[in-house]
C-alpha cells in the first residue's frame, strides 16, 4: 500500500478564514485531501469543524483563503463545483425523504431534471452493486423511514459515492451508530481507502479516530492547532491539543446510598407512534440520588420509554408514580427540545415560566427571565455572542448545552435523558455529565437512556438493558 | 427596516407602472389618490375606517399563524360577526336601539370565536388541517348569510336581499357627522394595543409563539400545545368577528350578500406584510386602508379604481415573500 505521505492531495484548502457577526469560526485553516487517506477533522463543539465543511462543500463562502485542486484554483461557494470533482458529504442529519423508497431516493440525488422509473431501476441497481462491493444487503424498495438509523446512514452513504465519488465527506457519522455499527462503518471506510477514496472524518471520540484514520487534523476555537499522521501522535497529545490549556476534576459521583423513591414503575405498556407494542411490560424503581442507566441499540423502545416517563405518551395498562417535577432531556434537540428560530433567551425561559417569580399576574416578569438566561449561559458556559441571537446560530453542542441548562435549572425531582450527550465533543460531555452527576447528588433520581455504554459506564449507579420493550440484567456501576 | 424600505419602493414602483400600464396620466392618478386618502378630513377618516376591518383581520390572521395554526376563514368569521350584529339589532332596534351595540359586539367577537374555534378543535383533536375546514367554513358562511338576508332577517318589505338598515342611534357614535369616522376605529386601535401586550408581555402570548416554532418543545416542557392553538384560534376568530361587527354597527348598517368586501382574505396578506406582528400588521393595514380610500376617490374618474389595490397588494406581497426569502438564504 502507497503511504499517504506519498500522494499528491486531490483536494487542498489553504488559509481559510470565516466569520460570522463577530465569531471567528475559522481563521487561517489550511487542509489537505488525499486519495486513499482517512483525515479525521477533530475538535470541540464550536471549534469549526461544520464551518470547514460547509467550506468544502462549497455552501459557505469564506473571507480570505483559497482552493486547489491538481493545477487549478477553484472558486469557494459552489456546491456544484465541487461536487464535479468528485466530492460529497454525508451530513450528521440525513438528508433523505422518509417517504421515498432507497431507490427513489438516490433517484432524488442524481440531480436529474426529471426523473424516471426506468432510470430510478438504474441508479438502483448501480447501488445495488455497490452496496454488494462494501458487503452491505440493501432493499432498495423499502421506504427510508422504515430503516433504522444505522441503515439510513448506509443509503446516505451509498448516495454520496453514486456517481463515481472521490472525495467523500462524513459529518460526525459515529454519533448515531451504536458500537458494532461503528465497527461496520469502518470496515467500508478501509475498504473505500483501499479503492482510492479520498475520506474526510469529523470526528470528536479519540478511540475512533486512532482506529481508523491515517491523518487527524485538530482544529480548536476556529484555529488548526494541529495536523499531522496519526503514527507521529498519540490520543493524549490530541487531546491536549482539542482542550487546550485547562485544569479539570472529576465531578462528584452520585452516592450508592439513595433516598426516597421519586419514581416507581409497574408493568407499563406504552405504544408507538405506529401503534406498535413500544414498550412491553417494563417495571423499575428510582430512587432519590440514583442514576438508573439503560442501555441498548436504538429503535428498542427507548423514546417511548422515555416519553412515558416523563408523562407526555400516554400508557396502556401499567402505573407509573413519579416525583411532583420531571424533566426531560430528549434524544433529538432540534425536533423535541428547541425552537431554532427563535432566541437562545426564548429557548431558554421556556423552562423557567413556572418558576416563583416568573410571572406578575398573567405577566412576564421579564427582567428577571432575562437575568437568569444570561446565568444560565455562564454557568453552563455556553458560547454565543448575544442572547437574543436565534438557537440555530449555535453549535450543535452549545445548542445540547441550553436543553440542558433549561430542564435543570428547574430542579427537577425525576430527571430523564435519552442520550444526553449524542454528538456532543469531549468537554460539552464532560460538562453535560457533570450536570446530571451534581443533580443527582442534590437528590434528584435520574433516568439515563443511553445507547453509548462508556456513558453508562461513566455515570450509571446500575445500569439494565433495553431490548425489544423489555428491561433485563442489572448491573451495578462500579462492578 | 431594509425590508420595510424594499417593499415601499417596490410598491411606488409597482404603483406607477399599473397606472401608467393602465393608460392613465401617472401624474394625475397620484395626486387623485394622494388627495382622497390623506387630502382632507374626509380622506383621512376613509383612510381610518377602511383600515379598521383590515387592522382587526389582520391581527386575526396574524394571532393564529403565530401559533403555527393557518386561519384562512377570516372572511367567514368577518360574515357571521356581521350576522351576528344583525340578528342582536332585529331583535333590539324597537325596544332599545342604544343597546344594540353594546351587546351585538361582543356577541359578534364570540361568533366569529366559535366559528374559528369549531375549526381548531377539528384541527387539535381530529387532525383535519385548518387551511381546508376554514376555507370551506368561509362558503358556508357565505350561504349562511345569502339564506338569513331573504328569510328570517329580510327587511320588512321583502323586496331586497338585505336586512333592515339600522337608525342612527343604534349604530356606533360619530364624533362628526359628515365624515364616516366612527368609534369603532378607537376600538379597533384599543383591541390592537391589548393583543400587542397579550402576546409580547404574557406567558400565555409568549406561549403561544413559541407553540407556532416548535410544539414538540412545548410538549416536552409539560403544557398542552393543543390549549394554546385553539386559544390563539379561538382569538383569532374574535378578532375577524368583531371587525364585522365593527362594520356593521358603524359604517355599513345593514348586511346583504356584498356585505365583505374580502375584508377577511385581505388580512392574510396584511398579516405576512406585517412580520405576523402587531405593529407591523398597523402599519400594512394602515397602507392598504390608504390605497383603497384612495382607490375609491381615483374609481370616480378612472374605470380602473379598486382593482388597482389588488393588483398592488398582490406585488406587496411577492416582493415581502422574496425578501424574507433572500434574508433566510444570505
Amino acid at each position: 500500500m502507497l503511504k499517504c505521505t506519498d500522494l499528491e492531495p486531490i483536494l487542498s484548502v489553504r488559509h481559510v478564514t470565516k466569520r460570522f457577526g463577530g465569531l471567528v469560526a475559522l481563521q487561517d485553516v489550511s487542509l489537505d485531501v488525499s486519495p486513499g487517506e482517512v483525515h479525521a477533522v477533530v475538535g470541540e463543539n464550536g471549534a469549526g469543524k461544520s464551518t470547514l465543511m460547509g467550506v468544502l462543500a462549497g455552501f459557505i463562502v469564506p473571507e480570505e483563503g483559497m482552493a486547489v485542486s491538481g493545477a487549478s484554483q477553484i472558486r469557494f461557494g459552489e456546491p456544484l463545483t465541487m461536487r464535479n470533482l468528485g466530492l460529497s458529504m454525508v451530513h450528521q442529519h440525513f438528508t433523505l425523504v422518509p417517504r421515498f423508497t432507497v431507490a427513489e431516493n438516490f433517484a432524488l440525488s442524481s440531480g436529474a431534471p426529471v426523473i424516471s422509473r426506468h432510470m430510478a431501476h438504474e441508479v438502483a441497481k448501480e447501488a445495488k452493486a455497490m452496496a454488494g462491493d462494501l458487503g452491505w444487503s440493501l432493499d432498495t424498495d423499502e421506504t427510508v423511514g422504515s430503516l433504522s438509523v444505522g441503515r439510513r446512514q448506509r443509503v446516505e452513504i451509498l448516495k454520496a459515492l453514486l456517481g463515481g465519488r472521490k472525495i467523500l465527506v462524513l459529518d460526525e457519522p459515529t454519533a448515531v451508530l451504536s458500537p458494532n455499527e461503528v465497527e461496520d462503518l469502518f470496515d467500508v471506510l478501509r475498504r473505500l481507502k483501499e479503492r482510492g477514496t479520498a475520506v474526510v472524518l469529523i470526528a470528536h471520540k479519540l478511540r475512533e479516530v486512532f482506529s481508523i484514520a491515517d491523518r487527524v487534523t485538530v482544529l480548536r476555537s476556529g484555529r488548526a492547532v494541529g495536523s499531522c499522521l496519526v503514527e507521529d501522535t498519540s490520543s493524549t497529545i490530541v487531546a491536549e491539543q482539542m482542550v487546550g490549556p485547562r485544569s479539570s476534576e472529576p465531578g462528584p459521583r452520585a452516592s450508592l446510598e439513595s433516598g426516597e423513591i421519586c419514581l416507581n414503575v409497574e408493568s407499563i405498556v406504552v405504544l408507538g407512534d405506529q401503534g406498535n407494542v413500544a414498550i412491553d411490560g417494563v417495571t423499575l424503581t428510582v430512587r432519590e440520588g440514583e442514576i438508573v442507566g439503560i442501555g441498548g441499540v436504538d429503535g428498542n423502545g427507548q423514546v417511548e420509554l422515555a416519553e412515558a416517563l416523563s408523562g407526555i405518551r400516554p400508557i396502556q395498562s401499567g402505573k407509573v408514580t413519579c416525583a411532583s417535577s420531571v424533566g426531560y432531556i430528549p434524544q433529538d434537540r432540534r425536533h423535541d427540545a428547541l425552537a431554532l428560530n427563535l432566541s437562545v433567551r426564548d429557548n431558554l425561559s421556556v423552562g423557567m415560566l413556572r418558576g416563583p417569580r416568573a410571572n406578575r399576574g398573567p405577566f412576564l416578569n421579564s427582567a428577571l427571565l432575562g437575568s437568569l438566561a444570561q446565568e444560565l449561559i455562564r454557568t453552563h458556559q455556553i458560547k454565543v455572542v448575544r442572547d437574543s441571537l436565534p438557537v440555530s446560530s449555535l453549535s450543535g453542542g452549545n445548542q445540547q448545552k441550553v436543553v440542558v441548562a433549561r430542564v435543570l435549572s428547574q430542579n427537577p425531582k425525576l430527571l430523564v435523558a435519552v442520550n444526553p450527550t449524542r454528538g456532543l465533543d469531549f468537554s460539552a460531555t464532560e460538562s453535560v455529565h457533570e450536570k446530571i452527576r451534581v443533580a443527582a447528588a442534590g437528590g434528584a433520581g435520574v433516568v439515563l437512556i443511553s445507547t453509548d455504554t462508556d456513558e453508562l459506564d461513566a455515570l450509571a449507579t446500575q445500569t439494565r438493558f433495553l431490548s425489544r420493550g423489555r428491561l433485563t440484567g442489572s448491573l451495578l456501576g462500579d462492578s | 427596516m431594509k425590508q420595510a424600505l424594499i417593499i415601499a419602493v417596490a410598491l411606488i414602483i409597482a404603483l406607477v407602472l399599473t397606472l401608467g400600464l393602465a393608460g392613465v396620466d401617472v401624474r394625475q392618478g397620484l395626486g387623485l389618490m394622494m388627495a382622497g386618502a390623506f387630502g382632507d378630513k374626509f380622506g383621512i377618516a376613509r383612510t381610518l375606517v377602511r383600515a379598521t376591518p383590515l387592522l382587526l383581520c389582520g391581527l386575526g390572521v396574524a394571532v393564529a399563524w403565530r401559533a403555527g395554526i393557518y386561519n384562512i376563514g377570516g372572511e367567514g368569521q368577518y360574515l357571521v360577526g356581521g350576522l351576528a350584529g344583525a340578528g342582536i339589532a332585529s331583535g333590539l332596534v324597537s325596544t332599545a336601539p342604544g343597546a344594540v351595540a353594546w351587546i351585538a359586539l361582543p356577541l359578534s367577537a364570540v361568533s366569529g370565536a366559535l366559528l374559528s374555534s369549531f375549526a381548531g378543535w377539528l384541527q387539535t383533536k381530529r387532525g383535519v388541517p385548518c387551511v381546508i375546514t376554514t376555507i370551506m367554513l368561509n362558503f358556508v358562511v357565505v350561504q349562511l348569510v345569502a339564506w338569513a338576508v331573504r328569510g328570517p332577517l329580510q327587511e320588512p318589505k321583502h323586496q331586497l336581499p338585505l336586512t333592515a338598515r339600522l337608525p342612527d342611534q343604534a349604530m356606533l357614535p360619530q364624533p362628526d357627522p359628515q365624515t364616516d369616522l366612527h368609534m369603532g376605529v378607537l376600538l379597533a386601535v384599543g383591541l390592537a394595543i391589548a393583543v400587542y401586550i397579550f402576546l409580547t408581555k404574557t406567558k400565555t402570548g409568549f406561549l403561544i409563539k413559541v407553540v407556532g416554532q416548535n410544539s414538540r418543545l412545548v410538549k416536552t416542557s409539560h403544557y398542552k400545545p393543543e390549549a394554546y392553538q385553539l386559544l390563539a384560534m379561538a382569538m383569532s376568530g374574535a378578532l375577524c368577528g368583531i371587525a364585522g361587527g365593527i362594520d356593521y354597527l358603524g359604517l355599513v348598517g345593514q348586511v346583504g350578500d356584498g356585505f365583505s368586501q374580502g375584508w377577511g382574505f385581505m388580512g392574510i396578506p396584511i398579516a405576512l406584510l406585517g412580520g405576523l406582528n402587531v405593529p407591523g400588521v398597523a402599519v400594512s393595514s394602515l397602507l392598504f386602508g390608504a390605497l383603497m380610500a384612495g382607490g375609491d376617490s381615483f374609481a370616480r374618474f378612472n374605470s380602473i379604481g379598486q382593482a388597482l389595490v389588488y393588483v398592488l397588494q398582490a406585488v406587496a406581497v411577492m416582493v415581502t415573500l422574496w425578501a424574507t426569502r433572500r434574508k433566510n438564504d444570505s
